[in-house]
């Protein structure tokens, strides 16, 4: 047997054994050292206030401090909370419709941009422009082409004798003229990744399956998918996250109005009025509890399915 | 040439052509929808206040107002501005690169006990509105007496489960074999990180850098509430300050939207080419 | 013999210990020290740096340093540093927040200030004054104040040939002029009825003899009939099509469709000149009038002012500090730029001259029947009752009367919780 065959095999002796010797130990010495200035700094910024988090949703805080414990009050009040329910209603439909629409445009955006195409720089740029675009410009453009009476869309519509709705004020519809805006602005990002990814598929995969006659379509199914499954699953993970905490798009939009709060308040919005405008942040610190335990079991949920159709090398 | 071998030729160029026109219509109609507001952006900060007030919208500005830009250049310090924002960005963009990179490395190709639970640790951040570390972070920049400084810009921003999870992915589609290869010939886990897989993950490092540049350039709620005086502000803070109770010159703040946005889309022009096509994978030995 | 030498003593000793005091106390009146000062108007940075220049020159070892945060951001950032124990030496205040920043000791009360003559309270609008007042103590200084008015567009008045607005207008004039200049052929109404409170229905209200808050801040006012009147005043402008409805007023905001001469009038507030100047197209063609009697007269007024933080490490100074900046040569700086109206006596002059165009006197005319905003220990919380509500009232989904009945009812349980 050669050296590689016999390591794996003292390896394994090794660890039924129980003892932890040779490779195990150095790579246990190893892992830790690699992660540890990264897991220190997160740990004293971010995963600190995190626990912090969870104690304070069992408080009740006045505006400047002052915390007491008041038990399971917070929960009870998150879960007799007729706003809540609305908004986490209106986070599920713009989150599943965006991260779904933002998908497969920026897959599709992606293909086409990772060739060598004239005009390449020049078209990336111009996907890329929503990324780069102040939100306060990005929100005053949108009103303007969404207004009811004045506006671009409802203008070009009546050019076909159609009579447009009012995208912003009206309950009914004004959700999903914002996950437009979502999917619209995430491209340029999803795209970048998408680009990286399909970058480290190497070449010799697309040369083999042209010497077997593939065409493009069956390229992509056969061989780009499979091959792009982590970077995909990746952008679901993260897209998926921060489609369910979406709060600057609603606050620029609709912060000022309650025409169409109802329909369109999400969670975080909650959490930040919560927080910052009622003054309560133990219940602010609630809410963020459970939309943490939320987006948890979405993404174990991801975690677990990816065995099933993630490719790793 | 055989002429069923010149037909065949021709059908795929013609084919090819086809795809290429194809391409370029799809390209450039999804083009115009993503350049409008950029467009809309720069226009506007050349109109006058009562053109940008008017409904129905004025596209075209009458006359170029270059008054709005000396405004803006004028109303803010821009220059200390750009300076924070850049050292800020920069400091952040190498730490998360360094940081991240050699976490993700541990989490994707080194087995150790612990490795699943703290992976779904620090992807656990990820799942908290970012306002719950305003108050935590500020406490802690306090009791180091960091507040107002260049360093609360930069180092809570240096460490991010966005970035380890990015690379990790990238890291994962990478065959284990090469680890091995370099394993034998004696190379520890620094080693084959520096040298083997860091020079085959360019692209998803490039990302990474790209993400973060842009977050920072944008951040807006910790540097502004971390510092107060002038001569620490980002450009973010700047550009909010245009924003009044009251009265928000409009044509103003997109002057000074698009001065602060430009840096932006030079990096991305100049970073982009990293995504070239084809890097061969010359991994498996044999 | 034992009491004598405790005696001498305690003579000698102690003009000692006085004169030890006193050194310390003059030594470190002259540290240098710097002071914080946290503003949120981006128009206002040269006069508050002018001021801090002036006060700097009086006080040479006290540098002041000016903080401008953008508006928005303004109290989260302010919250979020006293809550850890470092805000701003002096900053501004508001009315809706001022109750929360001072009922939790936040703020430091004026009022050794104002035994030691050293602030003159009837130097300011008795109004001003009570809107800063808490439990009896004041604890901020009022810095520049805001009115109500009728803006108008001259240039449509003229167009239909209908007088311009005047002292002798009630509602029924206002309401009857609103549906002549109303022409949808034109597009045109006569008048933008958004639903906004400070320039809308908080002084409605109290012309017609209602009350948005009890003055012992315990009750609410909404369910009074006189106050429903006063939000009826509104949605019959809608009513009758004189108005654009709400959804087009969310659309587009009021303010963009009185400057695109889309609306002939609209309430608007005194800081509404600095706009209407710089805006070519409203520059020469409005102007403004005292807003029309209900069964009386009645302006909301607001204004920010100056606090200074309980927690400063040099009270003493800070508190020098505030007092010139509710001093007159303050004012007299601030009235310079033209952009708010100084709260002290008599240095409104300048403002009034920075825009001769418009009969901005008006403004200060009100200010003999002013209410003032109406602000309470947790007032983002009612507010926000009250303009979900009365989204629904302007919509039309519920009658005034009903909506008034619904805020009141949530309203007083807010209330009720603060005691």
């Amino acid at each position: 047997m050669d050296i590689a065959e016999k390591r794996k095999l003292t390896a394994s002796s090794q660890k039924k054994s129980g003892k932890l010797r040779g490779i195990a130990r150095k790579d246990l010495f190893w892992g830790y050292l690699m992660i540890a200035p990264l897991m220190l700094g997160l740990l004293i910024f971010y995963i600190w206030p995190v626990f912090q988090t969870f104690y304070f949703s069992f408080t009740s805080w006045g505006p400047f401090g002052n915390y007491q414990w008041t038990g399971l009050v917070n929960y009870q009040h998150l879960l007799s909370d007729p706003t809540l329910g609305q908004a986490l209603r209106n986070t599920f439909i713009f989150t599943v419709l965006s991260v779904a629409g933002s998908m497969v445009v920026s897959l599709f955006v992606a293909t086409l941009l990772n060739r060598k195409i004239r005009g390449l720089v020049v078209y990336r740029t111009i996907y890329f422009l929503p990324t780069v675009t102040m939100p306060a410009a990005i929100a005053i453009v949108w009103q303007w082409l969404y207004n009811g009476d004045y506006g671009l869309i409802n203008y070009f519509l009546s050019l076909f004798s159609l009579h447009g709705p009012r995208w912003l004020t009206d309950p009914n519809i004004a959700l999903y003229s914002i996950t437009l805006i979502a999917i619209w602005g995430s491209i340029g990002n999803n795209m970048i990744l998408f680009l990286a990814g399909l970058q480290s598929i190497p070449s010799v995969y697309y040369e083999a399956a042209s010497l077997d006659g593939a065409g493009p379509a069956h390229k992509f199914f056969r061989v780009t998918l499979p091959l792009l499954s982590p970077t995909i699953f990746f952008v679901t993970v993260t897209s998926l996250i921060s489609a369910f905490q979406v709060f600057d798009l609603i606050y620029l939009l609709f912060g000022t109005s309650d025409v169409v709060i109802n329909s369109t308040q999400t969670v975080v919005y909650l959490f930040y009025k919560s927080a910052f405008v009622d003054n309560d942040k133990g219940y602010a610190a609630g809410i963020a509890m459970f939309l943490f335990v939320i987006i948890l079991i979405v993404t174990i949920i991801q975690l677990q399915l990816q065995k099933r159709w993630v490719h790793y090398a | 040439m055989p002429k069923s071998l010149e037909i065949t030729v021709q059908a795929t160029r013609r084919s090819k052509l086809l795809g290429s026109v194809l391409t370029h219509a799809i390209l450039i109609i999804g083009g115009i929808v993503f350049i409008v507001p950029f467009m809309w952006m720069i226009l506007t900060s050349f109109k006058s206040l009562s053109e940008s007030m008017l409904v129905p919208p004025v596209i075209f500005p009458a006359i170029l107002h270059w008054s709005n830009y000396a405004s803006a250049l004028t109303t803010l310090p821009f220059v200390q501005f750009y300076e924070n924002t850049v050292l800020m960005t920069i400091g952040r963009t190498v730490g998360q690169l360094v940081f991240c990179s050699l976490a993700a490395y541990a989490f994707a190709r080194i087995e150790f006990p612990g490795r699943n639970l703290l992976f779904l640790l620090t992807l656990s951040v990820l799942m908290i509105p970012s306002y719950v570390f305003l108050l935590p972070q500020y406490m802690i920049m306090k009791n180091l007496g960091w507040l107002n400084s260049v360093q609360a810009l930069i180092v809570p921003g240096l460490f991010s489960s966005f970035g380890t999870f990015l690379l990790r992915q990238y890291f994962m589609s990478l065959p284990l074999e090469l680890d091995e290869a370099a394993k034998i010939d004696g190379a520890n886990h620094l080693q084959i990180y520096w040298h083997v897989i860091l020079p085959l993950v360019k692209p998803a490092l490039i990302a990474l850098a790209i993400f973060t540049i842009l977050w920072s350039w944008n951040d807006l709620m910790w540097p502004l509430v971390v510092n107060s005086s002038s001569d620490k502000m980002t450009l973010s803070v700047g550009l909010a300050t245009l924003q009044g109770e009251y009265f928000t010159n409009f044509p103003v703040l997109m002057a000074g939207a698009v001065l602060a946005t430009w840096p932006m889309l030079l990096m991305f022009i100049c970073l982009q080419r990293y995504f070239v096509e084809g890097i061969a994978l010359t991994g498996s030995k044999g | 013999m034992k009491k004598l030498l405790f005696l001498c003593s305690f003579i000698v000793l102690l003009p000692l210990a006085l004169s030890a005091c006193g050194a310390d106390a003059s030594s470190s009146q002259n540290q240098p020290i710097t002071l914080r000062y946290a503003i949120w108007n981006q128009l206002q940075v040269p006069a508050m740096k002018q001021m801090a220049a002036a006060f700097e020159k009086t006080h040479p070892n006290i540098t002041i340093n000016v903080e401008l945060t953008p508006f928005a951001q303004y109290f989260t950032k302010l919250q979020t540093a006293a809550t850890g124990g470092s805000a701003p030496d002096v900053f501004w205040m508001n009315g809706p927040n001022f109750v929360t920043y001072a009922s939790n000791g936040i703020l430091m009360p004026f009022d050794d200030q104002i035994t030691s003559k050293n602030v003159n309270l009837s130097d300011y609008p008795s109004s001003l004054v009570s809107l800063y007042t808490y439990n009896g103590k004041h604890y901020a200084l009022p810095k520049d104040f805001d009115t109500i008015g009728l803006w108008y567009n001259k240039a449509l008045f003229d167009a239909a040939g209908v007088k311009y607005p005047d002292a002798t207008w009630d509602w029924n004039t206002l309401t009857q002029t609103a549906k002549k200049l109303t022409n949808p052929a034109k597009g045109v109404w006569g008048i933008a009825a958004p639903m906004v409170d400070q320039e809308g229905f908080y002084n409605t209200i109290p012309q017609n003899g209602g009350y948005v808050l009890s003055p012992d801040k315990k009750a609410s006012g909404f369910a009074d009939p006189a106050s429903v009147e006063g939000l009826q005043f509104w949605t019959n402008l809608i009513q009758d099509k004189s108005s654009p409805t709400l959804a087009q007023m969310t659309d587009t905001p009021a303010l963009s469709l009185f400057e695109s001469g889309k609306v002939a009038m609209m309430y608007g507030g005194s800081w509404d000149a600095l706009e209407f100047q710089q805006n070519d197209y409203t520059k020469n063609k409005v102007d403004v009038a005292v807003m029309p009697k209900g069964k009386t007269r009645a302006t909301v007024i607001h204004g920010q002012g100056i606090a200074v933080y309980a927690n400063t490490k040099y009270p003493t100074q800070a508190m020098e500090f505030a007092d010139y900046l509710g001093s007159q040569a303050a004012a007299d700086i601030l009235g310079q730029t033209g952009t708010v109206i100084p709260a002290y006596n008599g240095t409104q002059t300048a403002w009034i001259k920075a825009y001769p165009q418009f009969h901005l006197q008006y403004f200060l005319d009100e200010l003999a029947y002013a209410v003032p905003y109406p602000t309470s220990k947790n007032t983002p919380a009612w507010q926000d009752v009250q303009n979900k509500v009365l989204t629904q009232v302007w919509q039309g989904q519920l009658t005034p009367a009903a909506g008034g009945k619904e805020i009141a009812t949530q309203m007083n349980q807010i209330l009720s919780k603060e005691q």
